[in-house]
């Protein structure tokens, strides 16, 4: 193929065909057609879609799109330098599969990931959680969402192909969001990445009524690229997804304390605390719900830890002092939170409050919190 | 409808601007971990009021998609506020992933048919 970088990098450039004789041979005998898979096109007999006609398409869209950097420009950077520490084969076996019905891709790809995981679930006992009738198809949002209610944590991952591999490498299948249109008719469609393979430049992934999909990682890219590389991975709150940040770790946290009960929330702020010993949202994350959970004297360890590191924080020292007053000790939750108000800033106005509440406190002599 | 929609949602803002207004300033007691995580967003009274609205708008349009009031509420409560903004008054619009088999082989034909028999 030749290399097009002439006009504008859009797709019609790269799908436009030079020469193209010679191309049907390879596509029939292509490593895509296992000898298992159904006669090219079927009658309307089954639902089961025709996705070899598709398979062939994205065979010679692999084609066209070689040496596309244009087009496909992280999966030829990939095939110009492999990343570090990304080994050179990698297929999670162990990732199940669901077939899916029409346009419920949402949901059997949502229950390869959360039956991967542990849970016994299927495609329609998600349905009513993230499939939307009158769209024909599962919101991005949704699929975040769903997790969450089974204490499990979703956390979208950077835009990025060597992410996707390191995750699936480090054990976590990808789910991302494929765009399988011709403009200007978008077909969105969420596959799961369960592996890859270097040397024939191929992503494995469980689609659609593909049990084990190969698809050129050129193909992944182009078909991934209009939802904006958009890919989520699903763990337990004990387990960070290899790629994810801090901030990250800590918003999926934070979204599912809103949702599933505070043990999950409190794995997840722990977790992050050991990966990232200085995190201070970390520590406030897991103190905040030892204190909801009225495990007082935790969340004091856990604040007073926190603030030898950072012994300025306003906002530790306001939350040591809440619970050191909860326990009783007004005198040295008053000395804490003067601490805090000399500390300029967006916490200011929230340690006088709660300053004035010690006062009071004080002289009521108010008993510990019963707890 | 639409319109009893908005009244709705403008009795909403009243109701919650008139409970929050008064104690929005500075509570006492612990501050929130959303604090610690970006503690330079400006959480107001305000953003709180928009979060309740948009939750509502959002709940009303999964049901208008098919959905029962019900598993919408539930749906909706599973997001983050910022997930509801991002999905609030575009949910016609926002990509969902469907893609039958039977609609990709429509394209994949029209796509066959436009490099081969040009």
């Amino acid at each position: 193929m030749p290399e097009l970088r002439t006009g504008r990098p859009s797709a019609r450039d790269c799908s436009r065909p030079g020469a193209t004789s010679g191309l049907f041979a390879g596509l029939f005998t292509g490593p895509f057609i296992e000898p298992s898979d159904r006669p090219l096109l079927r009658g309307s007999a089954g639902p089961a879609p025709p996705l070899q006609l598709m398979l062939m398409l994205m065979l010679m869209l692999a084609l066209l799109l070689g040496g596309c950097a244009a087009v496909v420009p992280q999966s030829e950077a990939l095939r110009a330098h492999w990343p570090d520490g990304v080994a050179d084969r990698v297929e999670l076996g162990g990732v199940p599969f669901f077939a899916q019905d029409d346009y419920q891709c949402g949901p059997a790809a949502l229950a390869t990931v959360l039956a991967f995981n542990g849970l016994s679930v299927t495609p329609d006992a998600l349905v009513p959680r993230v499939y939307l009738p009158g769209r024909r198809g599962s919101l991005q949002v949704e699929m975040m969402a769903a997790p969450r209610r089974d204490g499990l944590l979703s956390v979208q991952i950077a835009p990025r192909l060597d992410d996707l591999l390191r995750e699936v490498q480090a054990g976590n299948p990808v789910i991302v969001l494929q765009d399988y249109g011709v403009w200007p008719l978008p077909y969105w469609h969420y596959a799961v990445v369960v592996g890859f393979d270097r040397a024939r430049g191929l992503a494995l992934l469980r689609s659609g009524s593909k049990p084990r999909l190969e698809l050129p990682l050129q193909v992944l890219e182009y078909t991934w690229k209009p939802a904006g590389y958009w890919a989520m991975v699903v763990v337990p709150p004990d387990r960070i997804p290899a790629t994810a940040t801090e901030s990250q770790w800590l918003e999926a946290a934070q979204a599912l304390e809103g949702v599933a009960v505070p043990a999950a929330a409190r794995t997840a702020y722990a977790a992050a605390l050991q990966r990232w010993p200085h995190s201070l949202a970390g520590a406030v994350g897991l103190a905040n719900v030892d204190y909801r959970l009225g495990r007082l004297a935790d969340a004091e360890a856990v604040l007073r830890a926190a603030l030898q590191r950072q012994p300025d924080s306003a906002l530790l020292l306001n939350n040591l002092a809440q619970v050191v007053s909860d326990r009783g000790r007004h005198d040295e939750a008053l000395r804490l939170i003067d601490g805090a108000i000399a500390v300029p800033g967006p916490f200011q106005a929230a340690a006088l409050a709660t300053r004035t509440q010690i006062l009071a406190r004080r002289s009521d002599n108010t008993p510990p919190l019963p707890r | 409808m639409p319109k009893s929609i908005l009244f709705r949602s403008l009795c909403r803002l009243l109701v919650v601007a008139l409970l929050a207004g008064p104690m929005a300033p500075a509570m006492a007691g612990m501050i929130g971990t959303d604090r610690a995580i970006a503690p330079a967003s400006s959480i107001d009274q305000r953003s709180t009021v928009v979060a309740m609205l948009e939750r509502s708008d959002v709940a009303t349009q999964l049901q208008s998609q098919g959905i029962d009031p019900m598993a919408a509420k539930a749906r909706v409560a599973s997001m983050t506020d910022a997930e509801v903004a991002s999905l609030a008054g575009r949910i016609d619009a926002a990509p969902a992933g469907a893609a039958s088999g039977w609609a990709i082989a429509a394209v994949v034909a029209v796509v066959v048919w436009y490099l081969y028999f040009r």
